[in-house]
């Protein structure tokens, strides 16, 4: 009596799993909003008393807080599930190691993004940032997230059994960020000049979507070569 | 049938196993024993399709089992000393989730049933980071019992029996006796040979490298 699963619903639960494996243990999602939070006030206190100087750089302090909280996070990603044998498993299971990768990402992106969503008007009051930037600012943060996750899953599966995985994998993957970075700010940037944010949007939406077909792909290639090993 | 034909295998830079053919019996168990380093993980790992072969084909009858690692997926269990358990869930959860991975539709019934059979029904709601050594190891053989209603070929265990207790060598052994009424085929790498109440194959490495 074999009932096959689909592969959609194979993908449904490792998404479901990932969730119940981050929620419960509440630290990792915590450390990142926290740590964000953390690096955008010593800007803030850094710049001290000057709305001036605060308007020009504030949409970069929110990336580059956004990037550095992130990329701690990332090497766990992958390593707990190589450390415990899970990959191991996966490996020998009919799922494909790429649709299990697609998942991993997009549940780290959601857990990532959700909290972030939950505590931007923190992030608003603290950056003083215009309300006509909100609704953008929404969409960028969705939009760099999901590229950010998918790229962090490469360096991850990069890093992988590697020794000091957690100095190796910023200097991997920050290269990769940087258009994620300068497209995000460019959005903003654009509505803060009056501007259409459309163009830069659609750069970040266009890069977005190349990491969504080759992440996949690529760390499944870089995670058989570390279980191979 | 399990034919190995022409095999080698490379680990890192050190060739384990080279230009080596073999043939392991259905419906058999079939144990394969020697000294610590010999290779006996390597060659576990190897048919489960972990590590690539450097050279030569692995056939189960006439298929070639890594062409189609979809259908090879089906139809093997793997486990080795790692477990493959999150420690952030409990022990149902991770047998859920790892049947969902697997692809089978188990109903709660089949998962309690599948825990009962390694006798760790009562402890279902622990989670995996507060089990001991030998309790991680039953949690993952429970997987055994739900391969028996699905229609799994293959057992590859990897020394299965390092942290388990008298109790549960009894039901790990009537687990091995209930998959050979399925016709299914065992492949145990292990130490011990006096452990089991059954007849098995022996494939010893150590003649293999003299």
């Amino acid at each position: 009596m074999s009932l096959q699963s689909s592969f959609i619903e194979i993908f449904i639960s490792h998404i479901k799993r990932e969730f119940l494996i981050n929620f419960r243990s509440l630290v990792d999602v915590i450390s990142i909003i926290s740590f964000m939070i953390l690096i955008v006030t010593l800007f803030v206190l850094g710049i001290g008393p000057f709305e001036e100087k605060l308007r020009l750089i504030s949409n970069a302090i929110f990336w580059i807080g956004l990037i550095l909280a992130i990329i701690p996070s990332l090497e766990k990603t992958l390593q707990r599930d190589y450390d415990n044998g899970w990959l191991d498993q996966t490996i020998t299971s009919p799922t494909p190691m790429e649709l299990i990768l697609l998942s991993k990402s997009l549940a780290y992106w959601l857990i990532v993004i959700i909290p972030l969503l939950i505590s931007l008007p923190l992030f608003i009051v603290l950056l003083n940032i215009n309300l006509k930037l909100i609704p953008w600012l929404l969409i960028s943060i969705l939009v760099g997230g999901l590229s950010i996750s998918l790229i962090g899953i490469i360096g991850s599966a990069l890093t992988l059994g590697a020794k000091r995985g957690n100095i190796l994998l910023p200097i991997l993957i920050i290269p990769l960020i940087i258009p994620i970075l300068i497209f995000g700010v460019g959005i903003s940037e654009a509505v803060r000049i009056n501007e259409s944010p459309v163009n830069n949007l659609f750069l970040l939406i266009g890069f977005t979507l190349i990491y969504l077909v080759i992440s996949p792909f690529i760390s499944a290639f870089l995670i058989r070569i570390a279980i191979s090993r | 049938m399990l034919y190995l034909q022409d095999v080698t295998i490379k680990r890192g830079s050190k060739i384990v196993f080279y230009n080596w053919n073999a043939k392991i019996k259905n419906s058999k168990v079939t144990i394969i024993s020697g000294k610590n380093g010999v290779g006996k993980s390597t060659l576990l790992r190897a048919i489960a399709g972990m590590i690539p072969l450097e050279k030569g084909i692995v056939k189960n009858y006439n298929n070639e089992i890594f062409k189609d690692q979809i259908k090879w997926g089906q139809n093997l269990i793997y486990i080795d000393s790692k477990n493959g358990l999150s420690k952030d869930l409990t022990v149902y959860e991770n047998l859920k989730t790892w049947s969902e991975m697997k692809g089978w539709k188990t109903s709660d019934d089949d998962l309690q049933k599948a825990l009962d059979s390694v006798d760790m029904l009562n402890r279902k709601n622990l989670y995996v980071s507060q089990c001991s050594e030998g309790l991680k190891k039953r949690a993952a053989l429970s997987r055994l019992y739900l391969s028996l209603l699905f229609d799994v070929e293959f057992w590859l265990l990897d020394e299965p029996t390092n942290e388990l207790d008298q109790n549960s060598i009894i039901l790990f052994n009537k687990l091995i006796q209930r998959f050979l009424e399925n016709k299914g085929t065992i492949l145990l790498a292990c130490h011990e040979l006096k452990l089991f109440d059954f007849n098995f194959e022996l494939l010893n490495l150590d003649l293999l490298k003299k």
